[in-house]
């Protein structure tokens, strides 16, 4: 696995400037088109040219650059980004295909046991594109069948605001967040509506049992819906500590100018792996065939890291001063554990939290 | 002391001038309207004394008690008084009985006292039937005694009436005028009535005040009213008249086609121009020529109408070009055209000033 | 003799023809009408009432679903809390509502047209983005008032929380009492001030007059507002879902929602939802039975002219009170979310070097959803304010004339969508034409049907007072001089109506701007509305974005409406002219 590095904690700041810095010069002029790719830029734009994309991989902002970015490095092609919560996402597509009248192209669910029932409902398009045997190898082959492939990863960790808490008491690990100091303080997401959280809440609930959460439930925690809600808690100084702390968002936010910082466990900073699928039936498959190869590009890994998300490509790296997978000890369960666990966790988490 | 009294009241609105220096005195018990023209002021000279409105000059007082002067009033819950208005305003959500107890139940009186008094004021109006009745399932006439019955019921020290009957039909409004009076000389409550119905002011009232442009003209009994009227508004008001216009030379006046002795008239002011009122019924038409000369005047019958119960001619003097109105009974038939007699009286010939 | 009995039987039969071919007329329209009040309508609750007795996949008739809808206690609780939820709001509507409306209808406080326009930006403002605005101002330790009350006390937590069943109550009671007030001040414009004069002189001050006379006078008015709020309030999505949820408790909108997780589970929402409709029905039994009898209105026509109540110094304290409402339901929320839409990062305060374009910026030009978002959401009302309006005002024009028999049930079926909450119409909507044949999910069709019939209530109501406030002798004259009918009405009575019209449409237009809890089931990724998105973004607690997106939303809608009254020529809120 990778490495335990010496904990080190980004502070804002320095590191920050030298990122945004970063971040300007590199407006790199896209690659040029594989053949393959360009067959099929002609014949999506034969299908007219547009492409819908439900998302719940990222918060609404890092969406809208990947659908903009496509449509420059594709040109004459549009995209309607729908960025929702992985079950919301869900739901549409299910009530979509209930209904025969499937609107939705490509499906960026953060719930990988979504993509193992649609395909298992024959609801999934196949298609294997050239760039996925191009990423790193832990994102390679979750399905042999090929109707879904991993595009985007995330991390969850602790985040904390730094106006409340000083670096040194803020919770170094799962655990600490049972200690009573945080009583009405922490902000966590909801499982039935993300998937961030849903996978999170599973793999505590096999680190160290649901009586976790029961424990967890005693300091009354503030339960909002997207994993990106506790960020907003953060922000408002409603919470000190997002218990469930999604990487990406919170480095995000760090950067818009917010007094927060991500603690990175001791037991393990949760790794999220979410797929991607073509929905069979779909008005655009060309489209979304390219959208599928655009996704796994290195362009795509590079806005994902813009954003303060993982890469999936090996070319491009996370930038300097910046935690990636790589460098820290991540924690997460099975695709069979997803599959099964997650309707059950929401489950125990309404019977706990009441909600 | 007068029971109500009004002196030199007077309401200006920005320019206008709705009521200018009203003096009038009711005794107790009386029974006093306010008749005139819309727009003459009567309803707010009405709103004036219930204190709704205050006077910008002038004041109002009851009992020698000042009520209403421009510094202040008393308010409209204070006075002791009552009001019918226009629409009745019966409270449609409440029965009659709920009705016409509320004034009472706002003076603490008792349940079974009210109830008692209630039940009795009901009977006066023949309303007793009717006491858990809502005002929708009343006709209008049975609003109206609810109404009464409401604002009588308190036993008010004044009782304001503002054109209560103008929304009825004409038999209705013949019956509830009696019906009217009839109450007040049961109760002998004073009362102000305000009306532009002539009829019904003679019916009802002991005393009418005749109010044009915010001024009172004349304050009288009805029958002075009628036969001496003393301007030309009131006598054109208050029934039908002619107006005929004569100068004296203190033997005789001389009309416009015709001369009458000055013998029995009260004033023979010598030179003078005077106008007359002369009531159409006031003279008699007749096929014979008079007993003695200048008793009447020879006329030619210019145009007729049938009435039922009389004839309306309008006729003109031989020698003169103003025509007269004159009414008759049903008997006396003359063709247009036709020559006849009138003969005045004296006596019935008001001098308007 | 056979002369004449022939011209008998002839005028006779031409009688018999002629009947016979009004009927046809008459029967065709009513049949016409009447399909498409059912397909709108009948269809969508009836396959709601069936599908609570299906079983999923298979259709077999069942109770299940009401047994596991039923058999939860959490599901029993978000019921009761839904109760709990519109009896507060209802009781806290009309508490803020009928004084001003009396105040402003009767007095002589000051101001009224200030505090007209406060009350009607409450009712533009969606409950949802007022609830945005208490969290900001109201989060236990974030809000903007508990800030102050530390700071000024010293205290360690604020002391207002928006995450509780008060505060839920008090964000929709705020977006709830404009219906109270215009309910009431409507009945109340058309008392005559001889009512209260009577009581009056009679010995009763101002305030026994008004608790005694006035307002039992109007009582079925207020128990209209009261009916409205508490049903409007239990039919809400939007802010339940933004409050309740953190607030840890469920009402039963929020519990719908759920059942559409997925695996979708419409047999069983429709069975929860049975309560909904049943509770509505109960409701405006309840207002008949009350009413009753008594006749309200004045009886007689004349004398009924409206002076204002002279206060005295306590024309000020109304006026106070008018601007706490004020400050409650429009101020305070607004200034909170300015301060966020103009701001990088709205924890930060207000602080210059915090302010920012950028999120404006970001939905016109960045964000590739929101323009056309925005379109659609004005373009779907206007369309559905057109269909509504023209519909209830063809049915209300059969009714009033009496043109076909049983002309009595159109009205009634215009008036039933009242009794059936958004959110389980649409539900209803999504049962019966989401699927084949139709396959209207996603479409803009199936959003537009969606809220004309939840407007149509509103509509008819409008059409039907103008239309009663016609003579038919005006088109009588037309059609004694040989004009048609159409012809009468075309030239006649659609000039004279324009104007209550054009007031009916901007009712419908309005609200359906910001419908969220119907839109919600039946949006597609192309037919998003800006209540769906500022949802959406609410989830990933954006709300920099949200809140500028919420400003557009608003000045866009006032905008409209001032035009709109400007054409009218007086305040659409059924004002009567004082």
């Amino acid at each position: 696995m990778f490495p335990i590095r010496r904990r080190n904690f980004i502070t804002g700041g320095a590191a920050l400037l030298a990122l945004g810095a970063s971040k300007s010069a590199k407006a790199q002029p896209a690659p040029a088109m594989t053949p393959h790719e360009k067959e099929l830029y002609e014949a999506a734009k034969k299908e007219g040219g547009e492409l819908t994309w439900y998302t719940a991989q990222s918060d609404d902002i890092t969406a809208q650059a990947l659908g903009r970015s496509f449509e420059q490095v594709y040109p004459g092609l549009k995209v309607n980004v729908l960025r929702t919560t992985a079950q919301v996402a869900y739901q549409r597509v299910t009530q979509e295909i209930k209904a025969s009248a499937i609107q939705c192209d490509v499906l960026s669910t953060t719930d990988i046991g979504h993509c193992v029932a649609l395909k298992a409902n024959g609801s999934l398009e196949k298609y294997v594109p050239d760039n996925s045997s191009k990423v790193l190898d832990i994102y390679k082959n979750y399905d042999p069948d090929g109707t879904y492939f991993v595009t985007s990863a995330g991390m969850i960790g602790i985040g904390y605001n730094t106006g409340k808490v000083k670096e040194a008491d803020a919770p170094k690990n799962w655990t600490d967040l049972l200690d009573p100091k945080w009583k009405d303080n922490i902000a966590l997401g909801h499982p039935a509506f993300s998937g961030y959280v849903g996978t999170w809440a599973l793999t505590l609930r096999n680190q160290y049992g649901w009586d976790f959460f029961e424990k967890l439930a005693k300091n009354n925690p503030r339960i909002g819906r997207s994993i990106n809600d506790t960020v907003t808690m953060l922000n408002a100084g409603e919470s000190a500590i997002a218990g469930s702390g999604p990487v990406g968002t919170l480095m995000e936010s760090v950067q818009k100018g917010n007094p927060l910082a991500m603690m990175y466990p001791t037991d393990g900073t949760v790794l999220i792996i979410a797929p991607s699928g073509i929905m069979k039936g779909c008005k655009h498959l060309n489209g979304a065939r390219l959208y599928m190869e655009f996704l796994m590009s290195p362009g795509a890994s590079q806005i994902w890291v813009d954003h303060f998300n993982e890469t999936i490509r090996p070319e491009v790296s996370v930038p300097k001063g910046v935690k990636s997978a790589k460098d820290l000890k991540t924690i997460r369960p099975t695709v069979d554990q997803i599959v099964k666990g997650i309707p059950e966790v929401i489950k125990q988490w309404r019977d706990t939290f009441g909600v | 002391m007068s029971k109500l009294e009004l002196t030199g009241v007077s309401k200006r609105y920005g320019d206008f001038l709705a009521v200018d220096g009203i003096d009038l005195e009711l005794q107790s018990g009386e029974f006093v309207s306010l008749l005139g023209p819309s727009g003459c002021g009567k309803t707010t000279t009405l709103r004036m004394i219930a204190g709704f409105v205050d006077p910008t000059l002038g004041t109002i007082e009851m009992e020698g008690r000042i009520l209403s002067s421009p510094s202040g009033s008393v308010p409209p819950d204070r006075r002791q008084m009552s009001m019918i208005f226009q629409s009745y305003a019966i409270w449609p959500n409440m029965t009659v009985g709920q009705n016409v107890a509320f004034g009472l139940e706002l003076r603490k009186i008792g349940k079974a006292e009210t109830k008692r008094r209630v039940g009795e004021m009901l009977e006066v109006v023949h309303m007793g039937h009717l006491a858990d009745r809502y005002p929708a399932e009343l006709s209008g006439g049975q609003q109206q005694r609810v109404a009464l019955a409401r604002a009588i019921v308190i036993r008010p020290s004044v009782l304001l009436l503002d054109e209560p009957l103008s929304n009825l039909d004409a038999a209705l409004r013949e019956e509830m005028r009696f019906e009217i009076r009839r109450l007040h000389d049961e109760f002998h409550v004073t009362t102000v009535y305000v009306t532009h119905d002539q009829a019904e002011a003679m019916v009802t009232s002991d005393r009418i005040a005749v109010m044009n442009h915010g001024r009172i003209e004349q304050v009288d009994v009805p029958r002075a009213l009628y036969d001496r009227p003393k301007t030309r508004f009131v006598a054109g008001f208050i029934g039908r008249t002619n107006f005929i216009e004569g100068s004296s030379d203190g033997h005789q006046i001389a009309f416009d086609g015709f001369a009458l002795p000055c013998t029995g008239f009260d004033t023979a002011a010598a030179g003078s121009k005077l106008m007359f009122s002369v009531r159409p019924h006031s003279m008699r038409l007749s096929q014979t020529p008079p007993a003695e000369p200048n008793g009447a005047i020879g006329v030619v019958v210019v145009e007729r109408a049938f009435l039922g119960e009389h004839w309306d001619y309008v006729v003109r003097p031989r020698d003169g070009a103003h025509t007269l109105r004159v009414t008759t009974s049903p008997m006396q038939d003359f063709p247009v055209g036709a020559t006849a007699w009138l003969e005045f009286e004296a006596g019935q010939m008001a001098l308007i000033a | 003799m056979t002369d004449n009995s022939l011209d008998a039987r002839a005028v006779h039969f031409a009688g018999v023809v002629s009947r016979l071919r009004r009927l046809d007329a008459s029967m065709l329209l009513w049949l016409a009408l009447i399909a498409v009040l059912v397909f709108l309508i009948l269809n969508p609750v009836l396959r709601l009432i069936i599908s609570s007795l299906q079983e999923t996949g298979t259709g077999h008739l069942t109770l299940e679903n009401y047994r596991s809808a039923y058999g939860s206690l959490r599901h029993l609780e978000a019921l009761a809390r839904s109760l709990e939820l519109g009896a507060g709001v209802a009781v806290l509507a009309t508490c803020f509502g009928v004084p001003i409306a009396w105040a402003i209808s009767r007095t002589d406080m000051p101001c009224k047209a200030f505090v007209r326009l406060m009350v009607f930006a409450a009712f533009v403002t969606p409950p949802y983005l007022g609830a945005i605005g208490w969290i900001l101002l109201a989060g236990p330790n974030s809000g903007w008032l508990n800030k102050v009350w530390m700071a000024l006390t010293g205290a360690s937590h604020g002391i207002f929380n928006i995450y509780s069943m008060t505060g839920l109550i008090l964000v929709v009671a705020v977006t709830s009492f404009p219906y109270t007030f215009v309910f009431t001040s409507s009945a109340l414009d058309l008392v005559s001030s001889e009512m209260e004069d009577a009581a009056n002189i009679l010995g009763a001050r101002t305030l026994r007059t008004m608790l005694r006379i006035t307002l039992p006078l109007v009582t079925p008015a207020i128990i209209g507002g009261i009916i409205i709020s508490f049903l409007e309030a239990i039919a809400l999505f939007g802010a339940p879902a933004l409050i309740a949820l953190p607030a840890r408790f469920n009402v039963v909108s929020t519990q719908l929602w759920q059942f559409f997780e997925y695996p979708v589970r419409v047999e069983e929402a429709a069975a929860y939802a049975m309560p909904l409709l049943a509770i509505t029905v109960l409701m405006f039994w309840i207002q008949r039975r009350i009413v009753g009898r008594r006749g309200y209105t004045s009886v007689t026509g004349k004398g009924g002219e409206r002076r204002m109540i002279a206060l005295g110094p306590w024309r000020w304290a109304m006026l106070a009170y008018a601007l706490l409402v004020g400050a409650l339901s429009v101020f305070l929320p607004m200034l909170v979310l300015l301060q966020a839409a103009f701001a990088k990062a709205w924890g930060r305060g207000f602080s210059l070097d915090n302010l920012t374009l950028h999120n404006f910026y970001y939905l016109l030009f960045e964000q590739t959803q929101a323009k056309q978002t925005i379109i659609n959401t004005f373009l779907y009302a206007a369309i559905t304010a057109f269909a509504a309006i023209s519909l209830t005002l063809a049915i209300a024009y059969v009714v009033n004339r009496k043109l076909v028999p049983f002309s009595n049930v159109l009205a009634f079926l215009c008036m039933a969508p009242f009794v059936v909450p958004g959110i389980v119409l649409a539900i209803g909507f999504y049962a019966a034409y989401a699927s084949p044949p139709l396959a209207l999910y996603g479409t803009a069709t199936i959003l537009i049907l969606g809220f004309t019939t939840r407007f149509l209530p509103i509509a008819y109501t409008s059409s039907a007072a103008g239309l009663r406030s016609i003579n038919p002798e005006m088109e009588e004259a037309v059609r004694v001089l040989g004009g048609s009918r159409l012809l009468a009405i075309r030239k006649v009575l659609i000039p004279l109506l324009k104007k209550s019209l054009a007031g009916a449409w901007i009712l419908v237009f309005i609200p359906a701007t910001r419908e969220l809890s119907s839109a919600i089931f039946l949006v597609g990724p192309n037919t998003r509305v800006i209540s769906v998105m500022l949802y959406d973004l609410s989830e990933e607690g954006n709300f920099e974005v949200l809140a500028a997106l919420g400003v557009i939303l608003l000045v866009v809608t006032v905008v409209i409406a001032a035009i709109g009254s400007k054409v009218i020529g007086r305040d659409f809120m059924l004002r009567r002219n004082s």
